[in-house]
């Protein structure tokens, strides 16, 4: 059984389809990248996997919860990095995993445990009484990402995971989302930066357009087309004018 | 390039002349694109037509407070010094914003206006940029607000050729008042950008007060501050005054400046476990944000001090007028009140609804969490102020504890409305004529004949004390049924955005 299924999911603000029949699965174990270019649903179906919006159809099923009917039951299991970083918060980064940590009903000592293991793997230790309006962008966002796994979620949901993080931890990052997926967790990653997909992803959907135009396996490496070429091969010319991030393209 | 326009030899040009017209261009070129942004900031919030009906309720609640006062025997020279103390007051409003510090500053800045940000990013210097934000404001604001309170002045006389002089005397008048009150906020802002702690700013602003008092030029204060009754030169000066205080301002701030990184130790934990309350972890956080965040704790505490003076000189200048001392408690109990709408303001002014989606948390536990903060940090905000003002004006026992009943009732109550209302936002609803036209009708509601019982029996009969205690348990049922609301009306809207 998929860890995330999906099926002609939409969902329209006004008259923009944003998402347009949207279906895919990603199973345990599966580090899934979401790829494509910017306004092609990629938010708006990580909100609606997580019940954060209200899709107008189709079905969704995460750790066999509907994010649908039942949002808290959805996000209990889940952890979810949103694209936008948290709004300026008065809190150290301690007492805002502490924060997760209670109203995710973690015992204080989980809390302090997996508190100083992330710390630790991200490099914010000196950080942690410093409060979080005053720290870098990517230093919040070391924080987020923490709060995303403080309580070892089976299932994590990451809206761009290496934004405004410095190449080193971006490396950090990277492995440790291996490894978690190769855990036996699924790792949904919406991006739309290609490298980062290809380099760590075992399979990719690529969105245009509100759905999933092409699905790649890049575990098999049977494929010799590039991924950037499979990508512009499916996105229309109208998504190729925003086109994804890359570090191949050079002016 | 050989076409058939001139070329120019940039030489020709001194480089000085260049530079001062590109300056000017590119600072009306700014002018526009601020004020571009603004209307649309403020149409994209609420809709054309909600905004663009904002200043036709201002105007309309001006006329009818103007005839209101007028009928009850309030002389228009009386209503039109009011006109100015709110006038004054609107233009420090940002002020409240000096005084908490630059936390509420850069995060209006940064949120609200691209164009200010850019300073960041184009060879613009932040200064010139503030400078040009600043009269953008100053403009906007004497047009979208300012001129439509001027409007309490066409009940002052007959209906005549000479009203929209009579109007546009007044406006002026308003406008002058408002930019002044302008310029000291920015005045405020700039000092602190200079490292002063807010602490020995508003100690100089107390001594100035005292000093003014003390040395007998309140009087000059007030007439330079009603410029319409003053004569033609002091209207100058305090043009002149606000002109030196504004450019002054600019010259002191320092775009540098930044605070120093804080640091604090764990509270949250032992907060958390301390509060002997639901939904302890989110009201934890709420409490940390609010002690926190610039000017700390004592915020709310300011604003409900500023209502209170606001108040207590009201009711001096009505018993000077009509020889009718209110009943403080029903008086007192009724307006202090209001200071839910601040509270509640200062409680969400650091907080995203949005942002709570990533948790296992209901919106409704999120408003429930903060109807607890409000009721722990609002308990104390009003009930000192009043205290001190049933003391100090001498309330019977009666008369005390029916105005602690409306106090807590009314307060709820408009914690209520404006929760439900508002949501997260409560500061931007204000340029929403509907929600600003339903939140004024919502306050009258109890508040208007309260206040007239305050007026008419003095001091209230016990059978007057206990209906009054009686609506303010009843708008207090009220308020919390609102408030109750709030969670799935703002959670129904979240989830079909």
């Amino acid at each position: 059984m998929d860890a995330i299924r999906v099926d002609e999911l939409c969902k329209s603000y006004g008259s923009v389809r944003a998402v347009d029949g949207m279906s895919f699965g990603v199973e345990r174990g599966e580090l899934f990248g979401f790829l494509g270019p910017n306004g092609a649903g990629k938010t708006t179906t990580i909100r609606s996997l997580t019940g954060q919006i209200r899709p107008d159809s189709g079905e969704i099923t995460v750790l066999g919860t509907d994010p649908i009917t039942d949002p808290l039951e959805t996000r209990r299991r889940v952890g979810i990095l949103p694209e936008q970083g948290s709004p300026p918060s008065f809190l150290t980064p301690r007492e805002y995993l502490e924060f997760v940590g209670t109203v995710r009903d973690l015992e204080p000592d989980r809390i302090r445990e997996n508190t100083e293991r992330w710390a630790d793997r991200l490099g914010f230790q000196n950080k942690l009484e410093t409060l979080h309006t005053d720290l870098s962008r990517g230093q919040q966002q070391k924080v987020m990402i923490a709060q995303a796994f403080v309580h070892d979620p089976e299932v994590v949901l990451i809206d761009e995971p290496l934004a405004n993080l410095d190449p080193l931890v971006q490396e950090q990052v990277k492995r440790f989302l291996v490894d978690y997926a190769a855990k036996g967790n699924a790792v949904f990653v919406s991006t739309h930066n290609i490298d980062v997909a290809e380099s760590i992803c075992t399979r990719v959907g690529i969105v245009a357009d509100g759905a999933i135009v092409a699905e790649r396996s890049l575990e098999d490496g049977v494929d010799d087309a590039s991924l950037l070429e499979v990508f512009l091969e499916h996105v229309g010319d109208a998504d190729a004018r925003d086109l994804p991030a890359t570090g191949s393209i050079r002016p | 390039m050989t076409s058939g326009s001139p070329r120019t030899d940039p030489s020709a040009t001194p480089d000085s002349a260049r530079s001062s017209n590109t300056g000017r261009t590119s600072n009306w070129l700014l002018f526009v694109t601020l004020l571009r942004e603004e209307w649309r900031l403020h149409t994209r919030l609420f809709g054309g037509w909600r905004f663009a009906l904002f200043p036709v309720v201002i105007a309309g609640l001006s006329v009818a407070a103007s005839v209101a006062l007028l009928e009850t025997g309030t002389p228009a020279e009386r209503i039109g010094r009011w006109g100015h103390v709110l006038a004054l007051g609107f233009g420090l409003y940002s002020g409240t914003a000096a005084f908490a510090g630059s936390d509420m500053l850069e995060n209006v800045f940064g949120r609200l206006s691209l164009v200010l940000s850019t300073s960041s990013t184009l060879p613009l210097s932040r200064k010139r940029l503030l400078s040009v934000f600043l009269v953008k404001d100053g403009l906007f604001y004497a047009l979208v607000v300012v001129l439509p309170m001027a409007m309490a002045a066409v009940p002052f006389g007959e209906l005549s050729g000479s009203t929209p002089v009579t109007v546009l005397g007044y406006w002026l008048s308003l406008s002058l008042v408002f930019a002044f009150g302008m310029a000291v906020t920015v005045a405020l802002v700039a000092v602190r950008s200079r490292g002063v702690p807010t602490v020995a700013v508003l100690g100089g602003l107390g001594t100035g007060a005292v000093a003014a008092i003390a040395t007998g030029s309140a009087g000059t204060v007030r007439r330079l501050l009603v410029p319409l009754e003053a004569a033609t030169v002091d209207a100058l000066v305090l043009g002149l005054v606000t002109v030196i205080v504004a450019v002054g301002a600019l010259a002191t701030y320092d775009p540098t400046y930044g605070t120093p990184t804080r640091t604090a130790s764990d509270r949250f934990a032992r907060l958390s476990d301390t509060l002997p309350v639901g939904d302890d972890a989110l009201v934890a956080k709420t409490l940390l944000d609010l002690a926190r965040s610039s000017g700390g704790v004592w915020k709310p505490f300011v604003s409900a001090g500023i209502l209170l003076a606001l108040v207590a000189a009201l009711v001096g200048v009505v018993d000077a007028i009509t020889g009718i001392e209110p009943a403080p408690g029903v008086f007192f109990g009724g307006v202090l009140g209001l200071s839910a709408f601040t509270t509640y303001n200062w409680l969400t002014q650091f907080d995203s609804l949005e942002a709570y989606l990533v948790y296992p948390v209901s919106v409704e536990a999120v408003f429930r969490a903060k109807r607890t903060a409000f009721v722990l940090v609002g308990v104390p905000t009003v009930g000192v102020p009043y205290l001190v003002a049933v003391v100090w004006f001498d309330a019977t026992a009666v008369d005390a504890g029916a105005g602690a009943m409306i106090l807590a009732g009314y307060a709820l109550y408009y914690y209520g409305l404006t929760v439900y209302l508002a949501g997260f936002s409560p500061n931007e609803f204000l340029f929403d004529a509907v929600r600003f036209a339903t939140f004024t009708a919502g306050v009258a509601l109890p508040l208007v004949p309260t206040l007239v019982a305050g007026f008419v029996v003095v001091p209230p009969s016990t059978t007057v004390a206990v209906g009054l205690a009686l609506a303010g348990i009843g708008f207090a049922i009220v308020g919390y049924a609102l408030s109750s609301r709030a969670g799935p009306r703002w959670e129904r809207r979240l989830l079909e955005r």
